[in-house]
């Protein structure tokens, strides 16, 4: 039996008010008639318990798109896992966000796309940042931990210590700035997402002196992007070493990406038990530990701490699930990451930082899509 | 920052909890992750309830390894606590 996963991944529903360029989820979405029942979760919530999983991730899509989530929290609770929902904030009332916690909500983790309103609706493909903001200000009347999470890229860095300052005013315990990740939606959408250098330069500059002042009132967690490291990150913390992700139709995935690895067979919590698919399930066993690695990860002092990176990725570049992957630098194929990261700092692009006044249904993005 | 005082009364901050003990160790659990505790980090949180202030707590300590020098203890407790505080994992 290979060592407890840390956290079970739920991934609710694909249905999402929102329509972010950024989203991770797969281009394939599941569909609402696909999606397994509560008892189904609760089922899994339960057997995640016990199988040692210390945290749920409630998300989606937007977990709020299900209106059995106050009892599937009240569950995950009463099986002693920590409960997180991961949301949009849209869909949530203040009576609703009252039940949820008295289920035993533990973190609420908000999202905004920017501190402006304007940009922040053209990423999100919706009106929904006043919401968001309404939203926030009910979040501190209620004993639950509160972190504001912002996804950041080309368009909306430069306004970084902004959008750190309307975080300050809604009072979170933790504003999370993450780097996009170039999966699913982002994927597509990379040449209007990937940052310049110099933005990357100035975001940490920012966060370090914020970081600074606002020690021990909110901490500020920063994810650098990937394609500016020097090596990978590791992704999920090991390919079936920490995490668990079922799918809204049931399906158990070691990553919010693997759908896109050739040839995976993801076995379904409808049939299979969530101990039996943490062990057995093939595609668990599929890059877990070493011996799946090529050179140079398989000789690398760092296997141990980045475990050869993330597998979607390198198929997602290189076209092959088994590569190094190739944000390493010491990866075969890093070329083609450097080419990127060049293209994204060239004059003679065609990637503009977009005007403001000129974004709205410019056509540029491609926007991510509702299941049917 | 406010500082640590005396009469501070540290608390795990909202949205930190215990999880249930494993032998000698237990873990607090927060939004992102949980850190494992034992020995004596695990003793100063355990007093950390929001009722006992800065000054019973390093009392308690004292008494309980008694060859140790109360000012000794306070420094490390307050050292402890800091760090979680900024981990966000403690308040006072």
């Amino acid at each position: 039996m290979p060592p407890a996963p840390l956290a079970l991944i739920a991934e609710l529903t694909h249905r999402c008010p929102l329509h972010c360029v950024y989203c991770s989820n797969p281009l394939e979405l599941q569909r609402a008639v696909d999606e397994i029942t509560t008892d189904d979760w609760m089922r899994v919530f339960r057997e995640a318990a016990q199988l040692g999983c210390l945290h749920v991730h409630l998300t989606g899509g937007e977990p709020l798109a299900r209106n059995d989530l106050v009892p599937l929290v009240n569950t995950a609770r009463n099986a002693n896992l920590y409960t997180n929902l991961i949301t949009s904030g849209i869909g949530l009332s203040e009576t609703r966000l009252k039940s949820l916690v008295e289920a035993g909500l533990e973190h609420i983790q908000l999202s905004f796309q920017d501190s402006r309103e304007d940009p922040a609706n053209d990423i999100a493909g919706a009106r929904s940042h006043q919401a968001k903001l309404d939203l926030a200000r009910q979040i501190r009347k209620f004993k639950v931990a509160f972190t504001v999470n912002v996804v950041v890229h080309r368009q909306n860095l430069d306004h970084l210590a902004e959008i750190i300052n309307l975080a300050e005013q809604l009072g979170p315990d933790r504003l999370e700035v993450a780097n996009v990740q170039y999966y699913g939606w982002a994927l597509a959408n990379r040449d209007i997402l990937l940052p310049t250098r110099q933005q990357i330069a100035e975001s940490q500059t920012v966060v370090a002196n914020a970081r600074q002042r606002l020690q021990g009132l909110m901490r500020i967690d920063y994810v650098a992007p990937d394609y500016y490291a020097r090596y990978p990150k590791a992704c999920m913390g090991g390919w079936g070493r920490r995490l668990i992700l079922i799918d809204p139709a049931g399906r158990a995935l070691p990553c919010h990406a693997a759908n896109v690895i050739p040839d995976m067979v993801f076995d379904n919590v409808r049939q299979r038990s969530l101990p039996w698919i943490w062990s057995e399930s093939p595609a668990f066993q599929r890059f877990r530990g070493e011996q799946w690695m090529p050179d140079p990860c398989r000789s690398c002092d760092r296997r141990t701490e980045d475990f050869g990176g993330c597998r979607c990725q390198a198929f997602l570049i290189t076209g092959d699930a088994s590569a190094t992957d190739p944000v390493c630098i010491l990866s075969p194929a890093h070329q083609l990451v450097a080419d990127q990261v060049n293209r994204a700092n060239s004059n003679q692009t065609s990637l503009p930082i977009l005007e403001e006044n000129n974004r709205s249904n410019s056509g540029t993005w491609v926007y991510r899509s509702n299941p049917h | 920052m406010s500082r640590l005082l005396d009469t501070s009364q540290p608390r795990l901050a909202a949205g930190c909890r215990w999880a249930d003990a494993d032998g000698d160790e237990r873990m607090v659990l927060f939004p992102e992750g949980a850190i494992r505790l034992q020995g004596t980090g695990r003793e100063i949180l355990e007093r950390c309830d929001g009722e006992r202030s800065l000054q019973q707590i390093v009392a308690d300590l004292q008494a309980r390894y008694s060859a140790s020098d109360a000012a000794q203890i306070r420094e490390e407790v307050v050292n402890f606590l800091d760090k979680l505080r900024q981990k966000r994992i403690v308040d006072f």
